[in-house]
């Protein structure tokens, strides 16, 4: 009988393992890490030679557009904040079963809708003829005269508040529900209306939550293009139509890498503060 | 016997292989390009020479549709392919240039029939670069100033009538920057052939010169404080979205999809085109074909077909109200007058022979937007 060492078959059973993750592990290095890589060091590419001039090029043409982007995300990441609140604060503390069956039942249907399609319907709602100024009208509430069109800013925030707010509500009604009623049930014991019982008592406690929501949301409108370009693909405009731009009119992966760079670094950004605060946490 | 029917098997399989080719013509451009292919230039083909089938490839539009297709053909010439997987491609003029100067291209315009028919300038030069020989011009199309004659009884003949008119009715005129297609492009061009302070034709024919880009300041300036005054629009659809709304009075519109959505009834048939002077751009689409193509006999037979004067008429003209490709009397022929006069109703050949500009070479096209960027925010 063939005698086997102690770790003798550890060994191969490591190895197996990690044959096993190889494929996936694979997939992660060539598919997402290399790109990563390779546009990151095209961003220091001009003609050839390592430099700055991307970078110049980018400050010099689109500062403006990279104030823009963070202005209209971080906007859009307030708003989608109240709003999640409010709805999971609804399903939580609401006491029409009626009601907050129906809100249950309504607020998630948006984030089955592709961004394009959200782009697109919004774009024929918010023009100065639109559905929405023509009902207003119709309700007399505006007259003809001073209907504007909201397709600018204003629509890109609408388009993301829309699209985004059911995704964190449903995060942040998930954690609500799951919270120990105990609290709430002596808080309002001792008297505490409902917007003390929301703010006070039940946002604390799911703030983790809300914070990862509101993050993932943050990144996910960094990324979007179709928005932008159906609605306000003007100047200032936001970092993702700039580089589609970069790359179809003047084929430059130059200064799109160096834009692609700085959406990762504020995107980064975030997701540094996340980082900062679990860890705080856990400590 | 049974030998002579094993020869004829033999023979008529040895044959198939030729016969039944899949053609690829991967073609930039909006979706109306693809259904062009598949639903009248495919099956045309198809029953043309029986056996063989085309696959088309939409790109995607504008300028994106033509960039992934160099991109595609850099890639194959990168890895060294020696069959491409492309055997026609439609890509708009300003890709033409760097394919032909990349040597992907053949030269195949000679030995077609339609080669002949082709009298145009912008097939010889596309943006500066000669690319003679090496394209057919699918259809030009031609960028004009679309109006809602209730609100303008008087439209501007020329960019400057126009610029007061603007400033004279705040946010009247729309236009769609640069940003969301090529209307929006081509009305900036046609400002720079305005006022650009140097010589038009240097931009449109070149030689390139850096002191050239330093002319324009002052119409970038004006161009800044006219956008502030005008609505901008998202996308060259959009222009004509808020057209037919009664959102803007005026705008620039590509002429084949002002015309198009007249017929669809998407645009009121009384909204009417001019082309103020100076003038503005418009360009052709190409047919071309790699070098490497892996079906070149067949792809010649294939465009040769769709540059035929009665292809030219029917659907290019007929259909899509583009302006033929190969020369004009060559497919006026093959058309009764109604049809060929929808094409001139506003823009008379006169008006387009005098102020259909092209668009200014390619380092003056980059220099051009790029400053658009700096001074338009």
């Amino acid at each position: 009988m063939p005698i086997i060492p102690p770790n003798g078959r550890t060994m191969p059973k490591r190895f197996l393992g990690l044959l096993l993750v190889l494929p996936a592990l694979a997939v992660i290095a060539f598919l997402f890490i290399l790109p990563l890589i390779m546009s990151a060091v095209g961003a220091f590419q001009v003609e050839g030679t390592f430099g700055w001039g991307n970078f110049t090029k980018t400050f010099d043409l689109y500062t403006k557009d990279i104030i823009f982007t963070v202005m209209i995300v971080s906007l859009s990441t307030v708003l989608i904040g109240i709003a999640s609140i409010a709805i999971g604060g609804y399903l939580t503390l609401g006491e029409h079963p009626v009601a907050v069956a129906i809100l249950r039942w309504l607020y998630r249907w948006p984030m089955f809708i592709p961004f394009i399609v959200v782009g697109q319907i919004l774009r024929t709602f918010l023009s100065k003829n639109g559905m929405m100024n023509n009902t207003f009208i119709n309700l007399g509430l505006l007259t003809p005269l001073d209907a504007v069109s909201f397709l600018d800013w204003r629509g890109i925030v609408i388009a993301f508040v829309w699209k985004q707010t059911p995704f964190v509500a449903l995060l942040v009604a998930g954690a609500m529900a799951s919270i120990n009623r105990d609290t709430i049930e002596a808080a309002r014991n001792l008297g505490a209306s409902r917007l003390r019982l929301l703010l006070e008592i039940v946002v604390p406690q799911v703030a983790m939550t809300l914070t990862v929501g509101l993050i993932l949301s943050f990144v996910t409108m960094m990324s979007v293009l179709s928005v932008p370009l159906m609605i306000n693909a003007q100047s200032p405009t936001m970092l993702t139509a700039d580089i589609a731009f970069r790359v179809n009119s003047y084929g430059d992966y130059g200064v799109a890498n160096a834009l692609g760079l700085i959406s990762l670094v504020l995107a980064a950004s975030v997701a540094w503060i996340y980082l900062r605060a679990s860890l705080k946490e856990r400590a | 016997m049974k030998k002579m029917s094993y020869a004829a098997f033999a023979v008529v399989f040895a044959a198939l292989p030729v016969h039944a080719e899949e053609l690829t013509v991967a073609t930039a451009g909006d979706q109306n390009m693809v259904d062009y292919i598949n639903q009248y230039l495919g099956p045309l083909f198809e029953k043309t020479y029986p056996g063989n089938t085309v696959r088309a490839v939409g790109t995607g539009p504008g300028d994106a549709g033509s960039q992934k297709i160099l991109e595609r053909f850099d890639a194959q010439s990168a890895a060294k392919s020696d069959k491409w997987d492309v055997d026609v491609a439609v890509v708009h003029e300003k890709f033409v240039g760097p394919m032909v100067t990349k040597n992907y291209l053949d030269k195949y315009r000679s030995d077609i029939e339609t080669g002949k028919l082709v009298t145009r300038a912008n097939a010889k030069m596309a943006l500066g670069t000669n690319v003679d020989g090496y394209v057919m011009p699918m259809f030009n199309s031609q960028t004009a100033i679309a109006y809602n004659p209730a609100l303008v009884p008087n439209p501007p003949k020329s960019y400057a009538e126009l610029a007061d008119w603007a400033k004279a009715h705040p946010k009247q005129f729309g236009y769609n920057g640069i940003k969301g297609g090529a209307s929006g492009v081509s009305f900036v061009m046609g400002w720079i052939y305005a006022f650009g302070g140097g010589d038009a034709n240097t931009l449109m024919n070149g030689p390139f010169k850096e002191d050239e880009t330093k002319k324009w300041d002052a119409a970038f300036k004006s161009l800044a404080d006219f956008t502030t005054n005008a609505t901008l629009t998202p996308g060259n659809a959009g222009t004509l979205d808020l057209l037919s709304r009664g959102e803007i009075a005026m705008g620039p519109v590509w002429v084949d999809m002002f015309y198009s959505w007249q017929a669809n009834g998407q645009l009121p048939p009384t909204m009417k085109l001019v082309l103020p002077a100076p003038g503005m751009p418009g360009q052709p689409m190409h047919y071309v074909m790699p070098e490497k193509a892996a079906h070149k006999a067949l792809a010649e037979k294939f465009i040769a077909l769709a540059t035929s004067p009665k292809v030219q008429a029917e659907g290019i003209v007929k259909r899509f109200n583009w302006y033929p490709g190969i020369d004009a009397d060559n497919v006026k022929r093959e058309l009764d007058d109604t049809t060929w006069n929808k094409l001139f109703v506003d823009i008379s050949p006169a008006d387009l022979a005098a102020k259909g500009k092209p668009f200014p070479i390619a380092p003056y096209n980059t220099a051009i937007l790029e400053a658009y960027e700096k001074s338009v925010k």
